[in-house]
């Protein structure tokens, strides 16, 4: 009688390793909280910037290259790890998986010609490249007309 | 706590006694004098400073004077990681408030040195924008005067802090224990060095600089 | 040429100690008047230098000036004349308005905002008329001669928890206040105290950043954290009391802070000085120049990510400090110069101790070079950042090696030598294109030419006297005291009550080690003085800030902030 099929026999030892691991963090964070000292002030729960209060939320709209990067991260980072995937098979598969790669590796690369070439890794933007002695003037294509009529009020006495 | 150090490869003495043999290899403490030990030994100063006292307190944090002997070089950006706050500078009314968040940020244990004239008093700024003295709105552990103290006194400053950490009783569990710390009486510096200090009877004339002279050269040398 | 333009009548003149013209124009005319200073007439008076208020309401002395109860002064410089002009407009104590000229000079911004706070004279048509000095919730203006000066005389500081609540909200920043938007169609923008207490602001300084990701968008500094009124602090200390309060306007200074105060103070009195006198205070003064300009470099290395060089500067920061301390007695604040002449003469064997320190430093300052300014990364991060042109510096009032390093060869040493300057041989290093890599090079430079002018101080120390042989030298010499009983009653007089300076009105300016440093000073004919009004150097050049920064990422702002090379306590006094 195969009671227990094989997956559950295998498997039974992960089950006591994550309980005990849930054990021990719950039994860290229980003794620190009985041991350590509670001190709640007036400000004590706040965030901390520099001694004053901090305006606004911490989920905004930021600007979309930190997005951008953190895609670029996870398609090359996942071109590493099918690499090594790679790597690891390629003795006993031989050429063609060697041929694969390198075709895989092209694709990625003229991905990455593409991006370079259309100003996707600038991570300074428009305001960077702005020609010197063009203080307060936003560019155009960001769209700040009203900006720079905002500019222009305070462009004399800005502070 | 007891403790002392010997090299690593000294063979035993001959004679050596089994005791200390256990004390050259073995250090025995009470849980409580093993944590102020552990405290004192390693206080997070804040990286906070108000106005001419902070040039001199970043003066003893950098060599010549060199805090890292004491076991708090590592100077903290953020409150919540720091032990020690070290109010240097006058502490101005708009900056008041400023000084109290970033206190109430602190976690505990948490001690703060009073460095300076204008932060013991107000010093010699009794002036509409300065609050006399920072233990009006906060609880100060060591008042380090001069204005401003050289180096070596915000550094005897700190050395007083460790004593008293070294000696303070701090309940271990906000469940066990009466609540609150218990110090010792803070010791009367007058008293302590009242005889070094009755033992000067020449006083070097500062129209010459002879001695001074010698003791930076030596020293450099 | 003035009176060509405006006519006569418009103005009252008004001889002052120090020989600056002095005009008083009415309330009407300052638009017009300042605007030709600026603009229309030859050599232009390009320069705001000074805009201050003076409360005249328990003056005395004041035969042959208009009727006034507050009095806005503006000081201008023309630097192709090398010339002052101050213009006074006196205004009546129930009509303090007065038109303001931010159109004119960008720089009047925040000065104005100082006059408002300390005095309470509205400026109309100021953008953005605020307390600068002072907590949002202060009442009063406390430079009003009637405002209590003592923090005793104002009651116990309580901190309670809901006042602790309206003080932060009060400190709390408001973008729309400032016209800010708090986004555009793609992004929001967000909003980043660096504040009071932060390692790169260099002291208690808070500016508030609209970020954009990691470019700054806009900026707006915030002062006034330390703020220690040295200014009503002169009015309740005599004039030689005051001398301490002087050493910590700018801290790192030390003794370099005496000076104008004292030369101005010996030129309303009419004490000249010997020979001796004027070396020994150059030497000290290089001396500091020295020390700030090695703080300088080493905090600026730190915020550019260079570890070293902090550690190597406070130790060759304790080298100078052993021969000022050696003859001063005390390292930051020796406050020893003295209402005609000094403190003490210097001790036996001080040529030893300087020679010291003077062969010392050239290689030191060479190893500052190899390992600072000529390292990639360093240049990488300075070269072409944060650049300004010369007129804007001038607009904006900015003076010193900022100045210099847009290419201005403008130095007070050199130009309106004080205290036996014209007698020293040194260069004045300029920059050419006034970004924070030039700004940097200038103040080495500077410190190669202070060790030069130590040097000949050390060679040709003239002898002399310490104290000049007047009668208003405070404290006068001991020696004399003992014999007769005129100089008795003049030295118990001197010392206890102080010295009674004749009325009248100084200004005088030195190349301080952030810029020019000038203390305006006005006495009533009294043991105290009856009005101080200390020009900073780096008061107006945080006003720049937002100017440079638009468009700059926080790195280059952090660079930025650090080649400004400013003191809060030059900023706020």
């Amino acid at each position: 009688m195969n009671g227990a099929s094989p997956s559950t026999n295998v498997f039974w030892p992960l089950a006591v390793l994550f309980g005990a691991a849930v054990l021990l963090v719950a039994l860290v964070v229980l003794l620190s909280w009985l041991i350590g000292p509670h001190h709640n002030d007036q400000a004590t729960q706040t965030p901390f910037e520099s001694g004053v209060k901090s305006y606004g939320d911490a989920r905004y709209r930021f600007p979309v290259k930190f997005y951008m990067i953190a895609m670029f991260f996870v398609i090359f980072d996942l071109e590493s790890v099918f690499l090594y995937a790679g790597a690891i098979a390629l003795r006993r598969v031989g050429w063609s998986s060697y041929y694969e790669m390198v075709v895989f590796v092209g694709i990625l690369a003229a991905a990455l010609a593409y991006l370079w070439k259309s100003g996707a890794l600038e991570f300074a933007t428009y305001r960077w490249r702005q020609p010197f002695g063009q203080r307060g003037i936003w560019d155009e294509r960001r769209g700040f007309h009203h900006h720079a009529h905002h500019n222009e009020h305070n462009s004399e006495q800005p502070g | 706590m007891e403790w002392s150090l010997s090299k690593v490869n000294t063979p035993p003495a001959e004679d050596e006694r089994f005791s200390d043999a256990v004390r050259r290899n073995i250090v025995m403490a009470k849980l409580e004098d093993l944590v102020s030990w552990g405290r004192k030994n390693s206080l997070w100063p804040f990286n906070f400073g108000l106005s001419c006292c902070y040039v001199e307190m970043t003066t003893a944090f950098t060599s010549p004077y060199d805090i890292a002997r004491f076991g708090a070089e590592v100077l903290r950006g953020s409150p919540r990681q720091a032990d020690v706050i070290v109010i240097s500078g006058t502490v101005f009314r708009k900056m008041a408030p400023v000084i109290r968040r970033l206190y109430d940020q602190m976690m505990e244990p948490r001690y703060v040195i009073s460095m300076g004239s204008c932060a013991n008093s107000g010093g010699m700024y009794d002036i509409y924008s300065v609050v006399q003295g920072v233990d009006t709105f906060m609880p100060v552990d060591v008042y380090v005067p001069g204005c401003p103290p050289r180096p070596d006194a915000f550094l005897e400053g700190l050395i007083m802090l460790q004593e008293a950490i070294g000696t303070e009783r701090r309940p271990l569990s906000w469940t066990i224990g009466t609540g609150g710390v218990e110090r010792p009486a803070a010791p009367s510096m007058r008293d302590r060095k009242r005889n070094d200090r009755m033992r000067t009877r020449e006083l070097r004339d500062p129209n010459k600089l002879e001695g001074y002279l010698d003791h930076r050269l030596g020293k450099r040398g | 040429m003035l009176f060509e333009q405006f006519g006569e009548a418009a103005f009252v003149g008004q001889s002052t100690v120090d020989r600056i013209p002095t005009l008083w124009i009415g309330r009407g005319d300052t638009h017009r008047i300042l605007r030709y200073l600026k603009y229309e007439i030859t050599q232009p008076y390009k320069c705001l230098y000074d805009l201050t208020a003076i409360d005249e309401r328990v003056r005395k002395h004041r035969r042959g000036q208009p009727d006034s109860d507050f009095t806005v002064v503006y000081h201008l410089l023309s630097y192709e004349r090398n010339a002052d002009i101050r213009l006074k407009v006196a205004l009546n104590r129930n009509d303090l308005k007065l038109s303001s000229i931010t159109d004119i000079w960008p720089a009047a911004n925040w000065y104005e905002c100082e006059v408002w706070d300390m005095f309470g004279v509205v400026f109309d048509g100021h953008p953005a008329l605020r307390r600068i000095l002072l907590p949002p919730t202060w009442e009063g203006h406390p430079l009003r001669k009637d405002h209590p000066a003592r923090a005793t005389e104002m009651g116990i500081f309580k901190l309670p928890d809901k006042q602790q609540e309206i003080e932060q909200d009060a400190l709390e920043f408001d973008p729309s206040w400032w016209g800010m938007h708090p986004g555009d169609e793609d992004t929001d923008f967000m909003f980043l105290n660096l504040g009071p207490n932060h390692p790169s602001v260099h002291g208690v300084f808070r500016i508030v950043l609209q970020l954009d990701g990691e470019e700054v968008v806009d900026c707006v500094p915030d002062i006034g954290y330390h703020h220690r009124g040295a200014e009503k602090m002169g009015e309740r200390q005599s004039w030689h009391t005051f001398i301490p309060y002087t050493d910590r306007i700018d801290y790192l200074g030390g003794v370099m802070n005496n000076l104008p105060y004292v030369l101005a103070v010996e030129k309303l009195a009419g004490i000249e000085v010997s020979e001796r006198v004027e070396t020994i205070r150059i030497m000290l003064v290089e001396c500091f120049r020295i020390m700030s300009h090695l703080l300088f470099l080493g905090t600026m290395a730190q915020d550019l990510g260079q570890m070293s060089p902090v550690f190597y500067m406070f130790a060759d920061r304790e080298r100078v400090y052993d021969v000022t301390a050696g003859i001063m007695g005390e390292r930051m604040h020796p406050n020893w110069f003295r209402i005609g002449g000094l403190v003490d003469d210097l001790p036996e064997g001080w040529e030893a101790l300087v020679r010291e320190m003077v062969d010392y430093f050239p290689a030191r300052l060479a190893k500052y070079e190899k390992i600072m300014l000529n390292n990639g990364l360093i240049r990488e991060r300075t070269v072409g950042i944060a650049r300004y042109t010369l007129d804007e510096a001038i607009d904006w009032g900015v003076t010193g090696p900022g100045l210099r390093a847009c290419g201005l060869h403008w130095d007070f040493r050199k130009d309106r030598p004080y205290s036996g300057y014209e007698r020293f041989d040194f260069d004045i290093p300029t920059g050419t294109n006034g970004d924070c890599y030039d700004r940097i090079i200038v103040r080495f430079e500077e410190m190669r030419q202070s060790l030069r002018i130590i040097e000949q101080c050390l060679n040709h120390m003239p002898e002399g006297p310490i104290k000049a042989h007047h009668p208003l030298t405070t404290p006068p010499p001991k020696e004399r005291t003992l014999h007769d009983i005129e100089t008795l009653i003049t030295h118990f007089l001197n010392v206890s009550w102080g010295p009674v300076i004749p009325a009248g009105e100084c200004s005088v300016g030195i190349e301080a080690t952030k810029g020019n440093n000038s203390y305006y000073l006005i006495s009533d004919g009294s043991t105290m003085p009856y009005r101080v009004r200390i020009r900073t150097p780096s008061f107006p050049h945080l006003q720049m800030i937002p100017l440079i920064a638009r468009g700059l990422m926080v790195q280059d702002l952090i660079a930025l902030l650090g080649s400004i090379d400013f003191v809060m306590a030059d900023v706020d006094r």
